[in-house]
């Protein structure tokens, strides 16, 4: 397999035979309304309908002043008595009434006809200025437009060649989505209600065309315009404010497309318990999350950075590391589920919690007391948490925890994205805003298959590794968001290095040395070795591989290209894992022997 | 009654009388078909295909369809008609003639299917 067409072409092969199983696969009968049928001739039938008294209009006046022209009297240039033909007179009308005005006619007019011409000018006039008003007014036409803009949306779902995800709500967590999945070069569509948030995807720069459909995604027909029976669409993203919407979204898909991934948000148990009933859909609640990031942070800052980094949208900058939460009790302003999930989580990781409950008050949502604060023995409370589902409460229960106790870690649920700057003014320590956290989840699960076999290991590296990880990875491959891909040792995909994973001598070190030197490690890192069903993450560099193992690398995509050389040409892996010359040529390896 | 319903029939049925008006008489005789008659199918030919716009409907489809052929032809008649009398040095001959007349023919045949569906449809329309 040294010869590099044969590499090429052994490759193509198996591409295409790979897009076959896909294709084979994705073929799979799937019953949805057609509505391209009736879509295709909507807009020209709503044209011709409303047409047709303008175009009645036009056409009586024509007739009426053609009719007039041939029968009044004319005389022609030596004074005889004359009439214009039909054919003059049509031919006359014809360049009048188009505001042409040729001015050519057989015979200089008589009094007569020129009043006849007179009228039928302003006649022609009128007729021409009704038909074209009807004509523009019908393009402003709400109807025509929303029946024009959503064949044109389906006619370029329909064309859709690459893999795309369906996209339904257009939120701050959907923007934030969208920009992730756009800078690692994905295909989406988008769904949603609101007419201004569909509009604001012209706006947003992104380097794909982007379909976008404004319409109700309870709507079946809506959902199958928008591809959900499209042999390309390769996963739904459940992400409208209402949870019922979700839901809704998550059983049609489940029921119309079994197995094909959904990622829905949720901001109940019940409701997540129920789209769970359905399928296997990726339920994400970002109030039950918040939980679980604090006690990553808890367990290890530096996981909790690496995580959060390998989850944003491409080239986004190393996140600061926290410092580690201090000791000693927390102090938590949250009240109903989402304050249960909290403790329960902050409880599980061993932290003593001091819950202060406000008394709701009917049309004013929470309220907290200065003095049920003051109670809470947060003057030696290590950690205060402003749990609210109400910006300006939470802004205000930090000022006042702030003065209680100038020392304690400002935690707080930050409910709008656009409130950032105001919990920033107030200085907390740690905030996580809804649309951000579940923007990392999904772009976790979407970015690539085997990341999320990696990241639930990440917390349990340890500080110290994980620390090391992150350190490897910025030395090696910059400080933006590392480039994330797998590779196979198997024959198909590392054909080129098969003779050393079979003879078990293939070492990670060896594998990941660059191509233009070996002395230097390509700038990239294995983050996870994926061996029979078990994930290990951060392997060892001298860890030997084996067939069939799966590995996880992070770093450029320059690193990408030169270790895929390595894998698939022979020449090159002989020199990156030996130091050993072999010529390209068949006819030099023959005389080499 | 419809005055929707008794504009479409007035025109369809006008449209094919003032057709059949100026195609009956001798082929090759221009005396017997006068050409205003011919403007005036052309026109309210023209008219009831601009009726029959925007229906949805497989028999509007095919109504239609008859329209615009009938149209076709007359429009046809009329640039032979215009051709023989304003371009030809020998005028309206009998050839002529024949052939202006032949092609309001097929136009009226195109007419009677469309007073024929007319007529189907009328009698198919149920009304308790």
């Amino acid at each position: 397999m040294g010869n590099p067409l044969l590499d090429y072409l052994s490759r193509l092969l198996a591409d295409h035979a790979r897009e076959r199983e896909e294709q084979d696969a994705a073929e799979q009968p799937v019953a949805l309304p057609d509505l391209e049928a009736e879509q295709s001739t909507v807009g020209i039938l709503l044209v011709l309908r409303r047409m047709r008294i303008p175009l009645i209009v036009l056409i009586l006046m024509f007739a009426v002043s053609v009719f007039g022209l041939t029968v009044i009297p004319g005389q022609d240039a030596d004074g005889n008595p004359s009439r214009l033909t039909v054919f003059d007179a049509f031919y006359f009308m014809s360049y009048t009434a188009t505001t042409i005005g040729f001015g050519e006619i057989p015979h200089a007019f008589t009094p007569a006809q020129r009043m006849w011409v007179t009228f039928s000018i302003f006649l022609s006039v009128i007729g021409w200025a009704y038909a074209v008003g009807s004509l523009l007014a019908l393009l402003q036409d709400k109807t025509f437009r929303s029946a024009l803009d959503r064949k044109l949306f389906a006619r370029k779902v329909a064309r859709m060649g690459d893999r795309f995800v369906l996209v339904v709500g257009y939120g701050e967590t959907a923007k934030r989505i969208a920009e992730s999945l756009d800078g690692l070069g994905r295909r989406f569509v988008v769904l949603d209600r609101s007419e201004e948030r569909v509009a604001t995807i012209d706006l947003d720069a992104f380097h794909a065309d982007i379909p976008a459909l404004r319409g109700d995604a309870r709507v079946t027909a809506n959902l199958t315009v928008a591809g959900l029976g499209h042999p390309h669409c390769e996963g739904v993203l459940a992400l409208s404010g209402d949870d019922l919407v979700n839901l809704d979204v998550a059983m049609t898909t489940a029921l119309v497309r079994p197995g094909l991934p959904v990622i829905a948000q949720s901001m109940s148990r019940e409701i997540e318990e129920r789209m769970r009933a359905f399928g296997a859909p990726e339920v994400i609640n970002p109030l039950d999350r918040f939980g679980d990031h604090l006690r990553i942070l808890h367990r290890s800052p530096a996981a909790y950075q690496l995580m959060v980094w390998l989850t944003s949208a491409p080239g986004t900058p190393l996140p600061k590391r926290h410092a580690p939460l201090p000791d000693g009790h927390w102090v938590i302003c949250g009240r109903g589920a989402f304050g249960r999930e909290l403790t329960a989580d902050l409880r599980a990781e061993g932290i003593e919690v001091v819950v202060v409950d406000g008394d709701p008050v009917p049309g004013s949502g929470d309220r907290f007391e200065v003095a049920a604060l003051e109670e809470s023995n947060l003057g030696s409370a290590a950690a205060f948490v402003a749990a609210s589902d109400n910006d300006m409460t939470n802004l205000w229960l930090l000022q006042a925890a702030q003065r209680i106790n100038p020392h304690v870690l400002l935690v707080a649920r930050q409910n709008q994205y656009g409130n950032a700057v105001m919990y920033e003014a107030v200085g907390i320590d740690f905030g996580l805003v809804r649309a951000e956290v579940v923007a990392h989840e999904a772009v976790a699960r979407l970015a690539n298959p085997m990341l999320m076999r990696f990241l639930p290991h990440v917390p349990r590296l340890g500080e110290e590794r994980a620390a090391e990880l992150v350190a490897t990875l910025v030395e090696r491959s910059g400080d933006g968001t590392p480039h994330l891909w797998t590779v196979d040792l198997t024959p198909a995909e590392a054909p080129a290095v098969m003779p050393w994973v079979e003879a078990g001598t293939l070492r990670l070190a060896d594998l990941v040395r660059a191509p233009q030197g070996r002395e230097h490690p390509l700038p990239l890192v294995a983050l996870a070795l994926i061996r029979e069903g078990a994930t290990h993450p951060a392997p060892e560099e001298g860890e030997s591989l084996q067939l069939g193992d799966c590995l996880l690398f992070a770093g450029t995509s320059a690193a990408r290209r030169n270790l895929e050389a390595t894998l698939f040409q022979e020449t090159t892996a002989a020199y990156v894992l030996e130091d050993r010359v072999v010529p390209n040529s068949w006819v030099w390896r023959r005389l080499r022997g | 009654m419809n005055l929707e319903k008794v504009v479409f029939g007035f025109f369809v049925v006008l449209a094919a009388t003032l057709n059949f008006g100026f195609f009956i008489g001798d082929l090759g005789d221009p005396e017997m078909h006068n050409v205003y008659e011919l403007f005036a199918a052309v026109v309210v030919n023209l008219i009831a295909t601009v009726l029959k716009f925007g229906d949805r409907t497989q028999i509007g489809a095919v109504h239609l369809a008859t329209s615009l052929a009938a149209s076709l032809q007359l429009v046809a008649a009329a640039v032979v008609w215009a051709f023989a009398t304003h371009v030809s040095a020998d005028g309206m001959t009998t050839e002529m003639t024949a052939s202006v007349v032949s092609l309001s023919g097929g136009a009226l045949f195109a007419n009677v299917v469309s007073v024929v569906l007319l007529v189907v449809e009328t009698v198919s329309f149920q009304r308790r």
